[in-house]
């Protein structure tokens, strides 16, 4: 494989962006210093053509993270065999530095909603979502990592928090956790709205302080949209800065992390997103710097 | 956890997966929405406002899907006749599978059911043809086997057959579907060539394939359409090649051999297999087929 510039030391700071057709020209033109690019598995499930060549070009100078939005890890009605059978195909080819999905549900018998859908914060939620991550990991033959929502409708009557269900979750299955902390602080927003949380930010710290760090495999940060009465995780837009404070948070506890941008609508010039990558590459960087600088002092 | 708890999850994500995708203002989307109280915080206005938000994705999505598989339909309706569409199909026949590039197949049937489309109705054909080429898009690659044709001039014909480009598909029509499609896609016949042929009541035999990573569409002449037909259904060549020349309004005209050199040259056919036991494999190469109207 050739690559342009990966950085490969743990403690370094990784950050790649959402490879989406509007960029797979310029980015193999341009072939930017990145750590690595991720795609959605379900764009690249046919069995060959012009998507797959290009995705194969793109492995051939990054690593490639597959990050699914199909597989219902939630559903009580269990992963569609074909589904599986799709990504364990696309895994085989593409050989991905992770594999990952939501902690969501979207089909039922017959039926798949193409969403990402809330489930409900319990025990049979959980027992159902571990029986499946356990299913595709088993197929895979790797961990995958999940990743928490933006949630719209809630559910009632919580049995536990969304950190201790999904440090459950990694607990139970061995997988790793994908913690979007542009989700949690739409979720934080929202339950405001509702008259549910007066200090967003505040809410958010305690979220990301609530994970065990060990479970986190990556980080996602991309843009969201007020409307008024709703916060809508859009990907469309920079990164707010407060989901800006929110990363250097998450790294002061956690460390260096792969972090990916993610933007799938309004889609500006790839530069743009070079540019936020490049800002979560040196925040991280400058939260390393001092890590280091107070240990050195202790 | 317990069976029932389980199953009692079930059927609340059924209810919201139904509330979503049922035919609003049916009965089933009213009864699903009518349990969304049980296990949802419906409290807030901002649940419902929520709701929406899903319901509005998805009807986004189904634009953006449907429009990727269908431009030439959505070009003949006008855009906002299309996004009423895909609402409508997005209702009708859910997606069943978690990768939005399979679903809208239904599309072609319910274009001919439909009621209010009957002024058009050359669209369902239409939409037949732009899934094949949807389909031959993402077809498995096939590697050419050029050493192979070397079995015609050395072997008994008998259990030979063409190995066909990948998404290879015949559609046939009492319209003249690949002068439409073309015309909209490439402007090959130019709209107003197409249009006339339509007014003249001209059917054609559309074939779709896909030449490299490029998914294509020609007319062609019903002795190479019942040839390839064949084919597609299983058969060796000499049994192609009989349905060919069975068709008596342009046998005269079928050349096998100048038919075969052009679809060597354009990747239609990429090799010479065996359909014989213990021989090569069968041809992979087809994803759909039509039989003739």
């Amino acid at each position: 494989m050739t690559t342009p510039a990966h950085r490969t030391s743990a403690a370094a700071p990784s950050v790649g962006i959402g490879w989406r057709h509007p960029h797979y020209a310029a980015l193999l033109e341009q072939q930017p210093a990145l750590d690595f690019i991720e795609v959605h598995s379900e764009n690249f499930f046919a069995c060959g053509g012009a998507a797959l060549a290009v995705l194969r070009e793109g492995r051939g100078r990054y690593p490639v993270s597959l990050h699914g939005v199909g597989l219902s890890l939630g559903s009580v009605a269990g992963i569609d065999p074909w589904h599986l059978d799709q990504l364990a195909r696309l895994a085989q080819a593409i050989d991905p530095v992770r594999v990952s999905d939501h902690a969501s549900f979207a089909r039922g018998p017959g039926l798949h909603a193409a969403d990402l859908l809330p489930v409900p914060m319990n025990q049979a939620a959980l027992g159902a979502m571990c029986a499946n991550v356990n299913q595709v990991q088993d197929r895979l033959q790797r961990t995958i990592a999940v990743e928490n929502l933006s949630v719209y409708v809630p559910w009632r009557d919580a049995e536990m928090s969304e950190p201790d269900f999904l440090n459950a979750l990694a607990q139970r299955t061995g997988c790793q956790l994908l913690v979007d902390v542009n989700n949690i602080y739409v979720n934080a927003l929202n339950a405001a709205l509702r008259g549910e949380a007066t200090d967003p930010l505040g809410v958010c710290m305690r979220w990301l302080d609530a994970v065990q760090p060990h479970h986190v495999a990556e980080m996602h940060l991309a843009g969201h949209l007020h409307c008024g009465d709703i916060v809508i995780d859009d990907h469309g837009s920079r990164v707010h800065e407060s989901v800006w404070s929110l990363y250097r948070h998450a790294i002061g506890r956690w460390g260096a992390v792969p972090t990916l941008i993610e933007w799938d609508t309004d889609m500006p010039e790839l530069q743009v997103l070079l540019d936020e990558a490049e800002r979560a590459r040196c925040t991280t960087q400058r939260c390393l710097d001092a890590t280091a600088l107070q240990a050195a002092a202790a | 956890m317990s069976t029932q708890t389980l199953h009692a999850l079930g059927a609340q994500q059924q209810a919201l997966l139904q509330a979503l995708l049922a035919r609003p203002g049916s009965a089933l989307a009213r009864s699903a929405a009518a349990c969304l109280p049980d296990f949802l915080d419906t409290r807030h206005i901002q649940t419902t406002r929520g709701l929406a938000v899903y319901q509005a994705n998805g009807h986004a999505m189904a634009e953006r899907a449907l429009f990727s598989a269908y431009p030439v339909v959505a070009a003949l309706i006008g855009a906002a006749n299309f996004a009423l569409l895909a609402r409508d199909l997005w209702h009708q026949h859910p997606p069943q599978r978690g990768d939005l590039a399979q679903w809208g197949d239904a599309l072609p049937g319910f274009l001919q059911h439909n009621a209010q489309l009957a002024d058009v109705p050359y669209l369902s054909d239409v939409a037949h043809t732009e899934w094949a080429l949807h389909a031959a898009t993402g077809a498995a690659d096939i590697a050419p086997d050029p050493a192979s044709f070397a079995r015609l001039a050395h072997e008994a014909p008998e259990g030979l057959a063409l190995t066909l480009a990948p998404g290879t598909t015949v559609v046939c029509s009492a319209y003249p579907v690949a002068s439409l499609v073309g015309a909209h896609l490439h402007a090959t016949p130019r709209l107003d060539e197409a249009a006339q042929r339509l007014r003249n009541g001209q059917g054609e035999h559309a074939l779709v394939w896909r030449q490299g990573h490029r998914a294509r569409l020609q007319g062609i002449q019903p002795n190479a359409s019942a040839l390839l037909q064949t084919l597609l259904a299983g058969a060796d060549l000499p049994q192609a090649l009989n349905a060919a020349f069975a068709v008596t309004d342009s046998a005269s005209n079928f050349d096998f051999s100048a038919w075969l050199s052009a679809a060597v040259t354009d990747a239609l056919v990429t090799g010479v297999h065996s359909l014989l036991p213990n021989a090569q494999p069968e041809n992979p190469a087809h994803e759909s087929h039509r039989p003739m109207n």
